[in-house]
């Protein structure tokens, strides 16, 4: 089984720049390569652990040349290097955290030590709080910069035992404002429903040197962003159509300018002297009668007049017509009548 | 939520036995080679490093991203691999 903790190589870069930070070290520019840090990492920390690391057997030994080589660089010894503490002292010092560690052996060590430093970190305010969600996501392990300052939040977040630490830190550290409030069960389901934020992060958000015990309402980043998203939407409905009253579901129908003339609506008011195109007269024949009234009058009137004109264009008088037409007629059927008893 | 591989359910259906890791959910060829070069050339071994971190989710992933650079995906598809072969034979 190989023994993690001796081989800064295999540390990732956020595992160098954490330690480095633990050991007061300056870091290098923000985009070197993790080259830099490991030499950084040999440099200054190696020379420390290596004395503290070979007597991790005892305690006592441990504590003594912690007074010893660790008394310039550290103000509190055991708090900011997990690497001098011994396995037992590891998991004492996780558990004051609330975090229920398992057997610390090899394998397990260095992840023990990250955790701790990860418990340790909130002394730091964030600077990219930010960035929320898109990292967690990110496959890449060498820009993890936000990730680890956040501690890989896609994993932290699901371990509610981080959550608390809030209870024990109180009378270490000065961020207990998110303390007790924030109890969870212990059921590991996966769910990321209410998205329990690092507490860690909540740093950006409260004062760390107040030592309030008010309760944090931790709202996930996630929905203030997506709050953020759906805001202007709703604001430009409301821009839009401005006195229309908010209905429960969000949906308002406006009403359409009814046109006039059509689908049965009385034309109460004549539009202005517009030219009627064909399908407005043809829609307007339709809605009224089969013929229009004023064809059918139109045309009454055109036949009266040929007639009037048929009338006149005889030559007889226009004294009594029917008198001499009867007067004919019945001359006519004398004379037949006269003209049939005439022959036989 | 997201729906198991054939991988996954291929190997929560039985005794892990003596395969290897690459037959983990999540753990490809390149992961595969890394955990084998770290001392992790069974199944089993892995079985024994999550049970060692009993069987905490963000412990474990964390080690599976240290011991062989696994992203999101691949960690939690192994960790969810793992866990419900625990819950069967365990």
């Amino acid at each position: 089984m190989p023994v993690f903790v001796e081989d800064p190589a295999q540390f990732s870069k956020p595992r160098l720049k954490s330690e480095l930070i633990a050991h007061n070290v300056t870091l290098p520019a923000v985009e070197s390569k993790k080259q830099v840090y490991v030499e950084l990492y040999l440099k200054h920390i190696v020379q420390k652990s290596a004395a503290d690391f070979s007597s991790d057997e005892e305690d006592d030994d441990v504590v003594e040349v912690q007074d010893s080589q660790d008394f310039e660089e550290e103000k509190d010894p055991e708090m900011l290097d997990p690497s001098v503490l011994t396995d037992e002292e590891l998991k004492t010092t996780l558990l004051k955290y609330g975090v229920e560690a398992g057997p610390i052996v090899a394998t397990t060590r260095s992840i023990y030590e990250r955790k701790l430093q990860r418990l340790l970190k909130p002394a730091q305010p964030r600077q990219n709080g930010g960035t929320g969600d898109a990292d967690q996501y990110s496959d890449s392990e060498g820009d993890e910069e936000s990730v680890s300052q956040q501690g890989s939040p896609e994993t932290v977040s699901l371990m509610e035992e981080n959550l608390h630490v809030d209870i024990r830190f109180e009378s270490r550290i000065p961020l207990s404002s998110s303390g007790p409030e924030i109890k969870r069960g212990n059921n590991r389901s996966n769910n990321q429903g209410p998205r329990p934020r690092p507490y860690w992060q909540e740093v950006a958000t409260v004062d760390k040197y107040t030592m309030t015990n008010r309760s944090l309402f931790v709202t996930p980043k996630t929905s203030l962003f997506k709050r953020q998203i759906k805001e202007p939407v709703t604001d430009v409905l409301m821009e839009m159509f401005p006195e229309t009253e908010p209905t429960p579901t969000g949906i308002a129908a406006t009403r359409r300018r009814p046109i006039k003339g059509a689908a049965g609506r009385p034309v109460q008011f004549k539009y202005p002297d517009l030219p009627a195109s064909p399908m407005t007269l043809q829609r307007w024949a339709v809605e009224h009668r089969l013929v229009p009234l004023w064809v059918q009058i139109l045309v009454f009137f055109i036949v009266a007049c040929l007639l009037y004109l048929i009338y006149a264009a005889m030559e007889d008088s226009l004294a009594n017509p029917f008198v001499t037409l009867l007067d004919n007629l019945s001359m006519e059927t004398e004379t037949e009548g006269l003209s049939l008893q005439a022959e036989p | 939520m997201s729906s198991t591989s054939q991988k996954h359910k291929e190997f929560v259906a039985e005794p892990m036995g003596e395969k290897l890791v690459n037959a983990l959910a999540g753990i490809g060829e390149v992961l595969g080679k890394r955990l084998e070069e770290k001392g992790f050339d069974k199944a089993y071994v892995v079985l024994g490093q999550f049970l060692v971190l009993k069987k905490d989710e963000e412990l474990f992933r964390d080690w599976l991203k240290d011991t062989c650079g696994a992203n999101v995906k691949q960690q939690g598809d192994c960790y969810g691999c793992l866990r419900e072969w625990c819950d069967s034979f365990l």
